[in-house]
């Protein structure tokens, strides 16, 4: 713990390569413990891709630089390890699995507990996610559904650092009220002390979750950089005015 | 013979549980011998084929070598010569519906036995019946040859449900060939799995819809090992109106040949569909997968469909799953569970340990 200066996550610096295409060019990026960053930007500026490459995937190769979690350098390790230190991500786009059920997965997250039928019944129960359980993974459902299959996954895992790419995509206005109600679930450690937060790091392009979920700081991703970064509302307020064109020409000034 | 503790064991690799409280009842060949046979429930009769062929002439007139005639192939050819065979004949009273599934087992307890059975089913109207059925060679059993006919008939509205297991020696010879006629309204229904691969296996069960309305569904789920040559067909034949049927097979191969076939005749108005899936994890020396669903249709109403895949686990599905906290070959052994689509009961244990051997093969075992 000493040497993470209270960052729950570090990147230092890094270059990541998909295929033969650079995607991501030396991004620099603190969380600190308890803190909820959010990552806005154009379509194909690196989103997606920077956390592939923090939760370890292997298409997305680090070239250059480090990723450390709570101090630790977890730049070589792989995506099972990081899932067990505590890394969750909520995909957007997740494959889809024949043949395996939600069910089949969430029994594996409680495999260790005294009644897991009864763990997963109350999760699904409580997130309003009954029908999609013994459904194959991913397989035929809506975006929306996708959506809350991945966040009912993330619920049932605990983690210490979510990252939720786009929870507010697709998904239309009464499933965003019980979104915001499960994000703020996902990252409170205790109801009655709700300033005390997990850390993580959000994708959003409308901001709508904004409305239901306080994030501490934002970033613009431009062209596989972090351009500006600041308070969300500001920062969401200025793209909405004048779009991404601003943070492009910012950042080709400096 | 009587068997032993160890038999008795062996048998529930198969799902064939003796002394089960949840079984119908029970028959088992041992060798060339039939060693037991229980049934305490009533509605049916389940009897060696010996006792009903003495004891029903009507058997020999309607239903012995009729779905399958004696000239069929070579398989029934050789059956047809035995001139008192092995096996069971099992007839289910109309409209009586057996709770707990009849259990029978083809055990070939020593080296170099050849085995060979005729099995007569009756389902008649509205009558149901699942049946488990081992098919298996004892521990490190290597050698032998198994030729088995099973001859089924479902009468109007009639169910059958039929789990066949096998679990066979490397160097073994394997042919079974099964025949089922399915009158108006009846259901077949077929799961075979066979995770511990004979040196030879050819099967290509036939079924003839014959009434209205009456339906098949086969799931077949094997494994092709190095030295192993598996062939899994199944030819349905959708003779009357409003008739469907479903083939499907789901293959691993580990090193061995694996050829999948299936043919579906569409000869009045009916709905079928044939899926070959293959997941090729290793070719080792002349290995492969070959798929080759088929589709006749006779009639233009007769709305017919087939698909064929065959590829290696995905990565980004491993990873996937991996990203959820999972090990490799934890990840690894879901998705070939889940890719063989399969949870016969009772027979868990042995799927995860066969599961495991599989991803051990597919290269990620290493510790
Ligand atoms: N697996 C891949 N194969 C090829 N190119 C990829 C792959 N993943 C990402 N890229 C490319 O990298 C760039 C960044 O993609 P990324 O998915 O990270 O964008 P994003 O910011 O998440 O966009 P969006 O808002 O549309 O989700 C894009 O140009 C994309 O085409
Ligand atoms: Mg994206």
């Amino acid at each position: 713990m000493s040497k993470s200066n209270g960052n729950i996550l570090e990147i230092k610096d890094l270059c990541v390569r998909v295929g033969t295409e650079e995607v991501l060019n030396h991004i620099d990026l603190e969380i600190p413990d308890g803190e909820v960053h959010a990552l806005l930007g154009q379509n194909g500026s690196g989103k997606t891709s920077l956390m592939m490459a923090i939760m370890g995937f292997s298409e997305y190769e680090v070239t250059h630089g480090t990723i450390l979690f709570q101090g630790k350098d977890i730049t070589e390790s792989d995506v099972c390890e990081r899932a067990r230190l505590g890394i969750a991500l909520a995909q957007q786009r997740p494959p889809t699995i024949r043949g395996v059920t939600l069910r089949d997965i969430l029994a594996y997250f409680f495999r260790n507990e005294d009644n897991p039928e009864k763990k997963i019944s109350g999760l699904a129960v409580s997130s309003r996610m009954e029908s999609l359980l013994d459904r194959d993974i991913n397989h035929g459902l809506s975006g929306g559904e996708i959506k809350r299959a991945e966040l009912l996954q993330l619920l049932a895992l605990s983690p210490i650092f979510s990252m939720l790419d786009e929870p507010d995509s697709g998904v239309d206005v009464e499933a965003l009220s019980l979104m915001g109600e499960l994000i703020n679930r996902l990252f409170t450690f205790d109801p009655d002390h709700p300033v005390h937060r997990k850390a993580g790091l959000i994708i959003t392009h409308c901001g709508s979750i904004l409305r239901s979920f306080p994030i501490d700081k934002a970033y613009v991703m431009v062209n596989g950089q972090i351009g500006c970064s600041g308070n969300p509302t500001i920062l969401m307020k200025h793209i909405n005015n004048f779009g991404y064109d601003s943070c492009i020409r910012c950042m080709g000034a400096r | 013979m009587v068997l032993n503790d160890a038999d008795r064991e062996a048998l529930t690799v198969t799902g064939v549980y003796l002394g089960s409280t949840v079984r119908s009842a029970t028959i088992v060949v041992c060798d060339l011998a039939q060693v037991c046979l229980e049934n305490n429930t009533r509605g049916f009769e389940l009897m060696p084929i010996s006792s009903a062929l003495e004891r029903y002439s009507w058997l020999r007139e309607q239903y012995f070598f009729k779905a399958l005639p004696a000239d069929l192939d070579e398989t029934v050819s050789r059956c047809a010569k035995e001139v008192d065979p092995l096996g069971f004949f099992l007839h289910v009273d109309k409209g009586v519906k057996i709770a707990f599934p009849v259990q029978a087992a083809m055990y070939m307890k020593n080296e170099d036995i050849v085995q060979i059975i005729h099995n007569v089913i009756i389902l008649e109207e509205d009558s149901e019946l699942q049946l488990i059925t081992g098919c298996l060679a004892g521990h490190e059993i290597k050698t032998g040859t198994h030729i088995a006919i099973e001859e089924q008939y479902i009468g109007k509205n009639a169910r059958l449900v039929s789990t066949m297991v096998h679990a066979w020696g490397s160097e073994q010879f394997v042919y079974p060939h099964t025949g089922t006629v399915v009158e108006e309204g009846g259901r077949f229904e077929s799961n075979y799995v066979s995770l511990r691969p004979a040196k030879h296996f050819v099967s290509n069960p036939q079924s003839w819809l014959i009434g209205k309305g009456a339906s098949a569904k086969y799931l077949t789920v094997v494994l092709a090992s190095p030295g192993s040559v598996i062939e899994t067909g199944g030819t349905v034949y959708l003779n009357a109106e409003d008739t469907s049927a479903e083939l499907a097979h789901r293959g691993v191969c580990t090193g061995g040949v694996m050829n999948q076939g299936g043919l579906l005749v569409g000869v009045a108005s009916c709905k079928a569909h044939v899926d070959c899936a293959g997941m090729l994890l290793f070719c080792g020396e002349g290995g492969y997968i070959e798929s080759v669903p088929g589709l006749r249709s006779m009639h233009p109403d007769a709305r017919m469909s087939h698909e064929a895949s065959i590829g290696k686990i995905a990565p980004e599905q491993v990873q996937y799953l991996m990203s959820k906290g999972m090990e490799e070959r934890e990840a690894i052994s879901m998705l070939i569970r889940g890719f063989l689509g399969t949870d016969v009961e009772g027979l868990g244990a042995e799927l995860d340990g066969q599961i495991a051997k599989i991803v051990e093969v597919a290269g990620h075992g290493e510790d």
